[in-house]
């Protein structure tokens, strides 16, 4: 939304107008402008938001940015660094652990010397996995040869955002460039922000197309060869070059810096330096830390103390000469790092800065290294004065006490500790003997006979009460449905996802038994570890003092997303046969990091990215057929189930279980419903998935050795239902039953029916 | 430009929401920030605390004005509010909602009590309590919440102009939700008209409380097990979740219950208690006794389950939960 102030500075050559919008708008903002031609992307918070407001732009047609959701953040570089290849301009924004995800891609960028942008917005990397801001990931990000430019708030946001791409094409750097900002601090704040008021004014920025005259390939008259095969001595010349490339960036950048403020009035230079003329005691922070501490040193400079701060606009190249210039007659400062470097006796930039100093032949400025801030723990002006004071005590006693430590730590109150609350589950009521499977040694199927639903609310929950999911959430009734099925132990482990968010918030544990989360997309190799640890202990001997009266069943429990990024290690894991099992419950989408499309979102739907307006209806192709993917690994059983039919599920539930513990990996996927993001009422929930299984998208079936059979088939039953009658049920979906968009709703029941054939010929043909 | 009508040290008039998840506290105070900065020419900054919390969890929406000459630095949240506005009134059960106010700051709640009676319950030492049944306007003119206390907050900020806002609610919603347009304005209008004021002076020779900042963890580093590790399974049950829910909450009738189980297949929130006694005819039989409402978040999914007229969804009255709970009895291993 933009305010109707024409130059607002007056500084300004070219019309700039204000918006107020936060960070990752800001991001967005500028790449629209800018045009890019290709996105990869994969949701992670707090970044999504910048491909969700894309997104949304796109909807509306007002850019031209092919929007590519990857199916995680591998690929996500991988389709980045493809595009670039192929001569066109290319973003991207993650986060965290997707930034580590996506790690081994980043040095291929830049070595092969293909530019893109990347927004990075920082956040704690795993584990324990923390979703808040600091600067763990973006320390990761120091060598892997991408210049880092630094976004102290959404204004510099979208400045940074604009010359970046122009410094990457710079014929001079010919690097991928980094925009780095704070997640929620910057990314989810929002502010005044002057822009450019016409995209033409960018592009006359940073030139219509890239620079010509370098390779691509897509050029059929010149083939190029990427990513040779490089060993000595070549390898070292081409690093060499890299390496020259990155200190270019240095003047390159101010060159393009001194030419932005021209344009707009606003001013980069390499280091942010506030109030440091004269100053005797500093503090060096990065980002939006860095913003709050000049309060503190207007409130320090008040009472006479000569204070003053730095900041680094870009941390690579790293302003080494201006920083040792800056604390030339600085009696002391304290240098805060919001990541730790493990065993390096201060932070990277602590580390870098006391290089920068000896580099220049400083050895009496006195440099106090903390780490603050982790996770996203809040700096405020008090934790500035404490950083200052520090600095003074230094500059008083011309020595640092402690060089290195931490602040903002806490030792806990052992009186306070939490006890142990709840005693172990006993075996013998987990294990009712209630229900019973049976082999038919001639077909090889299993028979399964269970009691009524009454019987087995004798056996306790597997989640305790008091998980915080969204009230009406259909994770954990599907989920204690099918645990209905289940006798004995588990050990479970749960994909990141809305499941494991809501039920471990520490120092909370949902989990009565015990269980694991690791990463996103590893949970199937992680459990088959967990798995053959069991057994191969088991074999050894070394568990018979537990008295185990059973083996464990073990469960991997994931949402659809879990199974996209995740796909190929369950693809693995069940090629490998391990005894778990993998349980899906599917909400068609990445509810937990804020609806995105999950390619389990089916044609049409409405998600944070795959949103409606007047050029975009919805997702744009079919969902995933997960279940029958997992089939073809020909594990000996696959399923599907509601928690609308529980008879169904629990029966299915319990030969899971024979099959676990028996032959080797299930693959089960649940329907559930998920109120908040279909845009449905709390209390519909199980009708909603009943509706979705009668109208045949969703049908209930089982392969059980190959062999499909169709466990409840809507049409015998008379209760074949239309595709709307599913469809009129939520929001997410109510615009498919206008006549506008007839063409995609036709599109989707004739998908639709023609998988449900397929699953009747398959279920009438024991070979199909 | 406006002129604010009180400023912190830094120059900051500062607003704080409290409110759960899905009662639209988020937008409110993103609407009222744009209000602020793009109607009244002000600069301003918002925010909500971002976490993993789903819908029904405490959340928070923080709001700084300032005139265009004061510099935003500050991104942490507001801990001394001149004005804060509580969407749920059950939230004070839970969480220190008037943390940090001045004695001269405003309190808005949404609620059907009285000022006095909210003063009280709230343990507020002086200060102005204003009062908007933000729910039974929402339910009358088929809104949300959201639109009613954004229409008395307008009240407490003169300086704003609520025909900016409704231009402002106008465009937030006609490109997703037109429809929505005619009783969000109605729902604004009337909570901007209804809102009831009375302030209490901080008695004579009395203080406000002093500002606590709690942000330190009941753990540290020489009591949390290495690793992250919670070996404490199960300890989520400490948790009241009641606050969760946003009005409306299932009644159980004993006399009616055939115990199918189907309430408990559906149930997302293991509420309900179920124990194993003799039947008529002597056989042990489970038998579904109750529903433990410290953990019901009102979905009533249980309601459409049930096969008789045994559950049934009401709103919920003051002291009914507590009185007719029927708590789980927990394996504990401390007693």
């Amino acid at each position: 939304m933009a305010m109707d102030i024409a130059k607002e500075r007056g500084t300004a050559k070219v019309e700039q107008r204000v918006v107020y919008e936060s960070g990752n708008e800001m991001a967005a903002y500028a790449a629209h402008q800018i045009n890019y031609h290709i996105m990869g992307y994969f949701p992670i918070s707090p970044s999504t938001e910048v491909a969700q407001f894309l997104d949304l732009m796109k909807a509306n047609g007002e850019h031209d940015i092919k929007l590519i959701p990857s199916d995680g953040e591998h690929s996500s570089a991988g389709i980045c660094y493809g595009a670039s290849t192929a001569g066109g301009r290319v973003f991207n924004a993650t986060s965290a652990n997707g930034y580590m995800y996506m790690l081994e891609q980043m040095p291929v960028q830049s070595g092969t010397r293909f530019p893109m942008v990347m927004n990075l917005v920082c956040r704690s990397i795993s584990g324990p996995l923390d979703i808040h801001g600091d600067h763990s990931d973006l320390y990761f990000a120091l060598n892997t040869g991408w210049p880092i430019l630094m976004c102290r708030d959404p204004q510099a946001v979208y400045d940074m955002n604009i010359m970046a791409i122009k410094l990457a094409e710079d014929p001079e750097v010919r690097l991928p460039v980094l925009v780095a900002s704070d997640g929620y601090f910057t990314s989810h704040q929002k502010r005044r922000v002057h822009t450019f008021a016409h995209k033409e004014d960018v592009l006359k920025f940073v030139g219509e197309q890239p620079p010509a005259g370098f390779p691509d390939t897509l050029d059929r008259n010149n083939p190029i060869t990427v990513g040779p095969y490089m060993n000595e001595p070549d390898y070292i010349n081409n690093r060499y070059q890299q390496s020259q490339a990155m200190y270019k960036a240095e003047e390159v950048f101010e060159r393009i810096a001194e030419e932005y403020e021209l344009l707009t009035g606003r001013k980069y230079e390499m280091l942010d330096t506030y109030r440091m003329e004269d100053a005797e005691v500093a503090v060096f922070l990065m980002n939006s830390a860095s913003e709050i501490i000049k309060d503190v040193v207007d409130n320090l400079r008040s009472q006479g103390i000569k204070a003053g701060s730095i900041a680094p606009n870009m941390i690579r190249p790293f302003p080494q000469r201006k920083i040792a210039e800056a604390l030339k007659n600085v009696k002391a400062v304290t240098v805060g790092d919001r990541a730790d470097s493990y065993g390096a006796h201060g932070g990277n930039m602590s580390n870098e800065i006391k290089a920068a100093l000896f580099t220049y032949g400083n050895t009496t400025t006195q440099v106090v290294s903390r780490v603050y801030g982790l996770g996203g723990k809040e700096f405020y002006a008090e934790d500035g004065h404490y950083l200052f004071s520090l600095a003074i005590e230094a500059a008083n006693s011309q020595r640092v006490e402690v060089p290195f430590d931490y602040y903002g730590h806490t030792p806990g109150d052992a009186e306070k500790a939490p006890k142990r609350l709840l005693k172990p589950l006993r075996f013998e009521d987990l294990k009712t003997g209630l229900i019973t499977v049976t082999k038919n040694e001639e077909s090889g199927k299993l028979g399964v006979r269970i009691p009524p639903l009454r019987a087995l609310t004798k056996k306790p929950k597997r989640i305790a009460p008091g998980h915080g999911a969204c009230p009406g959430c259909g994770i954990f009734s599907g989920l204690e449905l099918f645990f209905k099925g289940i006798e004995g132990d588990i050990v479970a482990l749960f994909h990141t996802g809305c499941a494991m968010v809501v039920t471990t918030g520490y120092p909370y544990s949902s989990h009565k038994a015990t269980y694991i989360h690791n990463l996103f997309q590893n949970g199937a190799a992680t459990l088959s570890g967990v798995v053959e640890m069991f057994w191969e202990r088991k074999r050894r001997g070394e568990l018979d003092d537990l008295g185990l009266q059973d083996d464990f069943t073990f469960v991997m429990v994931t949402g659809d997303g879990g199974m996209d990024i995740g796909m190929g290690p369950a693809i693995g894991a069940a090629l490998r046969n391990h005894r778990m099992i993998i349980v899906e419950y599917d909400n068609e989408g990445y509810m937990n990091t804020g609806a995105q499309l999950s390619y389990s979102t089916p044609l049409g739907h409405r998600t944070s990215t795959s949103n409606i307006g007047s050029v975009q209806k919805g997702k744009v192709f079919h969902h995933k057929d997960t279940a029958q993917i997992m089939a073809a690994t020909n594990i000996p059983y696959v399923f599907t189930g509601s928690e609308a039919y529980p008879q169904d599920l629990v029966k299915k539930a319990a030969k899971a279980q024979w099959y676990a513990q028996n032959e080797g990996l299930v693959y089960g996927k649940i329907l559930i419903a998920c109120p908040l993001n279909w845009i449905s009422p709390d209390d519909e929930g199980t009708n909603i998935v009943d509706a979705a299984v009668n109208s045949c998208f969703f049908p209930l079936y089982e392969v059980e050795r190959g062999e499909t059979a169709i466990t409840y088939n809507p049409d015998e039953k008379g209760k074949r239902v239309p595709l709307v009658d599913w469809l009129k049920t939520m929001g997410k979906t109510r615009h498919l039953i206008k006549p506008e968009n007839s063409e995609a709703l036709a599109e989707f029941e004739r998908e639709v029916n023609r998988r449900w054939q397929v699953l009747l010929a398959k279920h009438e043909h024991p070979f199909l | 430009m406006v002129q604010l009508p009180k400023l912190n040290e830094l120059g900051f008039f500062e607003i704080r929401l409290e409110s759960i998840g899905g009662l639209g506290a988020n937008l409110a105070g993103k609407m009222l920030a744009e209000a602020g900065v793009e109607g009244a020419g002000l600069n301003g900054v918002s925010f909500s605390s971002y976490g993993s919390e789903k819908k029904g969890s405490p959340v928070k929406a923080h709001i700084r004005f300032c005139d265009l000459k004061t510099p935003i630095r500050d991104t942490s949240p507001v801990e001394r509010p001149h004005i804060v506005a509580i969407f749920q009134e059950a939230l004070a059960k839970t969480v220190n909602v008037i943390s940090g106010i001045y004695e001269d700051s405003t309190v808005l709640v949404n609620s059907r009590k009285s000022p006095a009676e909210l003063k009280n319950q709230m343990k507020l030492l002086g200060g102005t309590i204003a009062v908007v049944d933000a729910t039974g306007i929402a339910l009358e003119e088929k809104n949300r919440v959201n639109m009613a206390m954004l229409g008395a907050m307008f009240r407490l900020c003169p300086f704003l102009d609520p025909q900016t806002m409704k231009d402002v609610i106008r465009k937030s919603l006609e490109a997703k939700y037109p429809q929505s347009v005619a009783p969000a304005l109605a729902t604004f209008e009337r909570g901007y008209q209804e809102v009831t004021f009375e302030t209490f002076p901080l008695p004579e020779g009395m203080s406000m409380p002093s500002f606590v900042r709690a942000d330190t963890p009941i753990l540290g580093y020489q009591t949390q097990p290495i690793g992250g590790i919670v070996a404490n399974p199960g300890n989520s049950i400490l948790k009241d979740l009641s606050i969760s829910r946003s009005g409306m909450m299932p009644h159980f009738k004993a006399d009616a219950c055939i115990h199918c189980a189907q309430c408990d297949n559906v149930c997302p929130d293991n509420c309900f208690v179920w124990e194993e006694l003799p039947d008529k005819r002597g056989r042990l039989q489970m038998f579904l006794q109750g529903i433990d409402y410290q953990y019901c978040k009102g979905c009533l999914k249980c309601i459409h389950a049930c096969p008789t007229d045994a559950l049934s969804g009401e709103r919920e009255e003051e002291g009914y939960a507590e009185a007719n709970r029927f708590p789980h009895r927990f394996d504990l291993a401390v007693q």
